[in-house]
């Protein structure tokens, strides 16, 4: 079973590899492969999921640990990366699948695909990383390879998103590489679980903290550190921006940050403190920014922020409660909430994102203003898109209500009263935006005659379709049967932090 | 029980296979919704005959589910469920001939069974995260039963979802704070005074949503918007009849079993009440558009229900009760009958329309009782419920707290108020039905049987009501509680006496008009010194009351009412956007101050953890 390990990044990594040779010869090469290799992906997260439990680690090379010091890289698969792998792979798929008509606008379109497999392969490496030089790797993989596809369709705008994103990203990898040289200098150590079990404290920790928490929060795009998001999501190809916003910022930020602060370092009171008034404050700005917008992917954009925010919140209030020694229940119903929100939020945000590129490519536009009325001529995308706004807002029957009622009911629980006020008057601000994109896109009299409409084709109305269901079907994981099978294990990995040194050197 | 199962989820399921059929069968849509809602009708009447006590559904597909399927039937869910059966079975026939295919609503008879599902399923339920998933689709479904094609219907559709989404939010937290409290999601358990300061911002979070879901002040003003723009079954249906319902449901579960008020809440809630009742009727007096005036009106008499639910006394609480059965009668009797003459004429204006009552004498007969009753006029139904509050009221006025004290604001207010209704309804009445009918209009006929019916039942219900509320009525319906064994509820109003009276009145009128012989008159011209009579001499019916508007006092408040300065939907889009501009000036695309951020914020983090 954990001989099966690799695959997560040998898997995309030889795909993008194969396209770039035999995609110049074969028609359709690259598409048909990379959609393949996601559902092959998918598959596989799904079946680790399903049937195997608790912590694996694969030492690639299979190199035994030299007395107590580990040699080898060491490949972890535990709860939290199970759920991510999954959301990955299974939003990828979709998006792929989505990029089979999208991208027939492009020139390039088999560059597209490579660069969208290494996207996968960096992301699914970072997850399944044992340490903390691996995870810099294949986070630059990913990045570098959404710094490309930010700049793909090479009109001035998207040339200068993806300049700002590139500059603002070298220099979280810039700190985070700082970072690690810093550790190894001081212990000798880049293993995650080598690093926890050595008793090292005082400022040079909270110095290295510090450097990991800034790295990875301009990945994810915390407040301050959000600034390149808004640019770089709303200018990529539709598809890519529903993988940017809806899983990468996840995985090669929040996991990240999530995965170093709850396994490698100490609990501490103050990172938690820190990491939860950065996640209300980017929940804040993050809506009241997107509530003037009038590009809707943009609009969207700042959304993700402020969803962020709230994920980050239902994870740092855990992540308090732990490090103060509080109510264990708790703490977990808020991880709980978290982590179903970062489930969520890939999905509806994933499907908002690719309604917004199936308005532009029926219309041309995405300026709210100048459109209206489509309703009548597009009752797909007006369905999902109705269907994943009010996911996001939080309104029953969608998965959006069911995470954000478990944030703010933890978060009362946990006594964080003006915490849980601000969820709440930040829902509202999401309902007011998504109202108006909705009024302004799909309801009102039309602001044009539309000369220039373009039919859906069945590919992208197909995964918004899946995306829409999903939306629904997601509702389900509050039922303990379900949540116990595919999010419990995430919280358990989180909670029982300890437990991931015992078995990855043990 | 099976008959829960039934009642809640069967609309909700036919529902939404309803979906899977074309727009093009809309009649056979129509007739289906029709069946299931008179089926669900005959349930609640069991429901209503049934005996009180928790009851757990059990749900053979996910038996885990049935935890959360806890539901409380008791005396005031009962009365809920009643006459939302009622309501579910009119509409729907009313719908039938009201919707049209192409023009409506898309989907409209699918959300119209999801509406009465998830409607009986917040009446009964007894876990919170089932009536608060309840609770919100009706918000979604109010959303879904107005057709936003036009500008201006679009921005009621999403101001209206805006703030019932909102409020909805703010229930969430409401519940949250409780559940801090209790320990338990279970709503029929211990209750609280309102002291602590969690308790007290549990009952305003869950004030906040009863009232933005029944239309009261300051979270009304979505409901002159809805209505003035949805289609009449529509706002029938959700704004007039079970919002109010379910608004004043949860309002009166908060009084009356989570929270025990103290004096500052029933101050709080009596003022909403009284300035509830005042002001909107202000707004209505002004209103040319028929279904806005509605509207209004329906905000309005909320405040009735806010007042007499605020008492606390077994009579204040069955007399805001009573006024919510009977508001819910004539307000949505009220949008049937608009909705017929929108339907016949095309016009929604009172100024365009006039002598209707010749050629739609059913519809005419229909909104002449809503009329009465909702002005309070004996021996209507709306005169009982009003005669009760102002009862309720004084009362309430030999207690010593300060609200107690200020009783004769109160009772001031409301008679006001109803005074103030019954003028604005001789201006609807008489602008639309009475007066000379306009020729592009003499070709319109009466709307067919499946329009009028429920308009002259509901119509019936209302003089039933208002002739035997003391002998059948109030006996039946409020019998739980503080109300169970208190035999003063009914007064001194004998109103069979009363009626009787006024009966042979008119019936010795009628015989001396007969005996008049008056075969044997002639027919003139009236006489206004001489000038011809000419249509331009008829007043418009707008401007009855333009005097009031003019006046200094209030033609400043008018005017900014009209800037929507009270709105708190704008008053929340404002600050909202105000601070969109700030941060907007702060994003402002040029990398290096993007650079500076980063830094500054890492600068910060280690300033304040090193």
């Amino acid at each position: 079973m954990n001989a099966m390990i690799p695959l997560f990044v040998i898997v995309p990594l030889a795909a993008a590899f194969f396209m770039a040779i035999l995609g110049r010869f074969i028609k359709n090469f690259s598409k048909i492969l990379l959609n393949l290799e996601l559902l092959f992906l998918s598959y596989l997260a799904l079946h680790f999921i399903l049937n195997t439990q608790g912590i694996l680690a694969y030492r690639v090379g299979g190199f035994e640990n030299a007395g107590d010091i580990p040699i080898a890289i060491y490949l972890v698969l535990d709860g939290l990366s199970r759920l991510i792998l999954l959301v990955i792979s299974l939003i990828g798929l979709l998006a792929a699948f989505y990029s089979t008509s999208y991208t027939r606008q492009f020139t390039q379109e088999r560059k597209y695909y490579i660069l969208f497999s290494l996207m996968i392969a960096g992301m699914n490496g970072l997850v399944i990383s044992g340490d903390i030089f691996n995870i810099f790797v294949f986070l630059e993989i990913a990045a570098i390879a959404s710094y490309a596809l930010v700049a793909f369709g090479i009109e001035k705008q998207q040339l200068e998103a993806s300049f700002k994103y590139q500059v603002l990203g070298g220099m979280a990898s810039l700190i985070i590489l700082l970072g690690i040289g810093f550790l190894y200098w001081q212990t000798g150590t880049l293993n995650i679980a080598d690093f926890s079990r050595l008793p090292v404290s005082g400022p040079f920790v909270k110095l290295l903290a510090i450097f990991f928490l800034v790295g990875f929060g301009l990945k994810a795009a915390i407040f301050p550190f959000h600034s390149w998001l808004p640019d770089a999501h709303s200018s990529a190809p539709s598809p890519i921006s529903a993988m940017l916003s809806g899983v990468l910022i996840k995985a090669i930020g929040i996991y990240a940050i999530f995965r170093i602060f709850f396994s490698m370092f100490a609990l501490s009171y103050e990172i938690a403190m820190v990491i939860t008034v950065l996640g209300t404050l980017s929940m804040i700005v993050g809506g009241l920014m997107a509530i003037g917008q009038w590009d809707i992917k943009r609009m969207l954009a700042f959304s993700s922020i402020s969803q962020m925010g709230y994920v980050i919140v239902g994870i740092g209030i855990g992540m308090i409660l732990l490090a103060t020694g509080g109510s264990k229940v708790i703490a977990g119903f808020s991880i709980f909430g978290g982590l179903f929100h970062l489930v969520n939020h890939s999905v509806f945000k994933g499907l908002l994102f690719l309604n917004a590129g199936a308005v532009e490519y029926a219309t041309g536009t995405r300026d709210m203003r100048q459109l209206g009325g489509l309703a009548e001529k597009m009752p797909l995308t007006a369905s999902t898109s109705l269907t994943a706004s009010l996911a996001i807002s939080g309104v029953p029957p969608f998965n959006g209500f069911f995470s954000k009622l478990i944030i703010i009911v933890a978060a009362v629980s946990a006594h964080f009263y003006w915490l849980a006020f601000i969820a709440v008057v930040v829902s509202i601000i999401t309902i007011s935006y998504f109202m108006k994109m909705q009024k302004y896109v799909f309801f009102n009299t039309p602001q044009t005659d539309y000369k220039n409409f373009r039919a859906i084709p069945l590919p992208m109305n197909l995964s918004m379709i899946i995306l829409a269901l999903l939306c629904l079907l997601l509702s389900l994981l509050v039922l303990p049967q379900i949540r116990d099978i595919f999010i419990t294990p995430a919280v358990d990995a989180l909670i029982n932090s300890l437990q991931y040194t015992a078995v990855v050197i043990g | 029980m099976v008959i829960f199962q039934m009642l809640i989820f069967f609309p909700i399921v036919i529902g939404i296979i309803l979906f899977l059929l074309p727009e093009a069968l809309i009649k056979i849509k129509g007739i289906i919704a029709l069946l299931v809602s008179g089926y669900g009708a005959w349930l609640a009447f069991n429901t209503f005959n049934s005996t009180s006590g928790l009851y757990h559904v059990q749900c053979t597909l996910a038996p885990q589910l049935s935890k959360y399927l806890q539901l409380n039937v008791d005396g005031l869910a009962k009365l809920i469920v009643l006459f939302i059966g009622l309501f579910g079975f009119l509409y729907a026939l009313y719908s039938l001939a009201y919707i049209r295919k192409g023009k409506s609503v898309c989907g409209y008879f699918s959300w119209f069974l999801i509406t009465l599902g998830s409607a009986l399923g917040a009446a009964l339920a007894d876990h919170f995260l089932f009536f608060v998933f309840c609770w919100g689709l009706l918000g979604l479904t109010l959303y879904k039963l107005i057709k936003g094609d036009d500008d201006e219907s679009a921005s009621a559709a999403k101001k209206t979802l805006i703030l019932i989404g909102g409020s909805d939010s703010v229930l969430i937290l409401g519940i949250a704070f409780l559940y801090k409290m209790t320990g338990s999601w279970i709503m029929s358990g211990s209750s609280f005074t309102t002291s602590s300061a969690l308790a007290n911002a549990a009952f305003l979070c869950l004030l906040v949503a009863a009232l933005t879901k029944a239309g009261a002040i300051p979270f009304h003003t979505w409901v002159p918007d809805y209505v003035k723009h949805a289609p009449a079954s529509s706002s029938a249906f959700l704004p007039a009849s079970l919002d109010k319902l379910l608004g004043i449901y949860l309002l009166a579960r908060i009084t009356m079993n989570f929270f025990r008020l103290t004096g500052w809440a029933t101050l709080l809630l009596l003022i909403i009440g009284s300035l509830t009742i005042i002001c909107a009727v202000m707004m209505a007096l002004l209103q040319h558009n028929y279904k806005k005036l509605l509207g209004y009106h329906a905000v309005s008499q909320v405040g009735y229900m806010v007042t007499g639910l605020a008492l606390g006394t077994p009579l204040g609480i069955a007399a805001g009760l009573f006024h919510m059965v009977n508001n819910a009668l004539y307000k949505g009797g009220l949008f049937l009958t608009a909705g017929s003459i929108e339907k016949q004429t095309g016009i929604d204006d009172i100024d365009e329309l006039g002598g209707l009552s010749r050629v739609m004498p059913l519809t005419f007969f229909a909104a002449l009782v809503f009329a009465i009753s909702i002005s309070g006029i004996p021996p209507f139904n709306g005169f009982y419920s009003k005669w009760m509050i102002y009862r309720g009221i004084i009362d309430f006025g030999s207690g010593s707290g300060l609200a107690n004290k200020l009783w004769i604001v109160w009772l001031a207010l409301a008679v006001i108020g109803s005074a103030l209704t019954l003028a604005s309804f001789i201006k609807l009445i008489s602008g639309i039905f009475l007066g000379r009918l306009r020729e592009n209009l003499s070709k319109i006929r009466e709307v067919g049987f499946a329009m009028w019916f429920p308009q002259l039942v509901l119509a019936a219900i209302c003089i039933f009501f208002g002739l035997f509320a003391a002998k059948a009525v109030i006996p039946v319906l409020f019998n739980f509680g503080a109300m169970a064994d208190n035999s003063n509820l009914a007064g001194l109003w004998e109103s069979p006496q009363v009626s009787l009276l006024i009966l042979v009145t008119i019936l010795l009128g009628v015989i001396i008009y007969l005996m008049g012989n008056p075969k044997k008159h002639r027919i003139s011209d009236s006489f206004i010194g001489g000038e011809k009579v000419q249509n331009e001499l008829n007043f418009l019916p707008s401007d009855y009351y333009k005097t009031i508007a003019e006046l200094k006092l209030f033609s400043f408040f008018y005017k900014w009412a009209e800037k929507k300065r009270f709105d708190i939907y704008h008053i929340g889009k404002s600050i909202v956007l105000a601070c969109y501009s700030v941060g907007s000036k702060c994003h402002s695309g040029i990398l290096s101050t993007y650079l500076v951020w980063v830094v500054a914020g890492m600068a910060i983090i280690i300033l304040i953890l090193v």
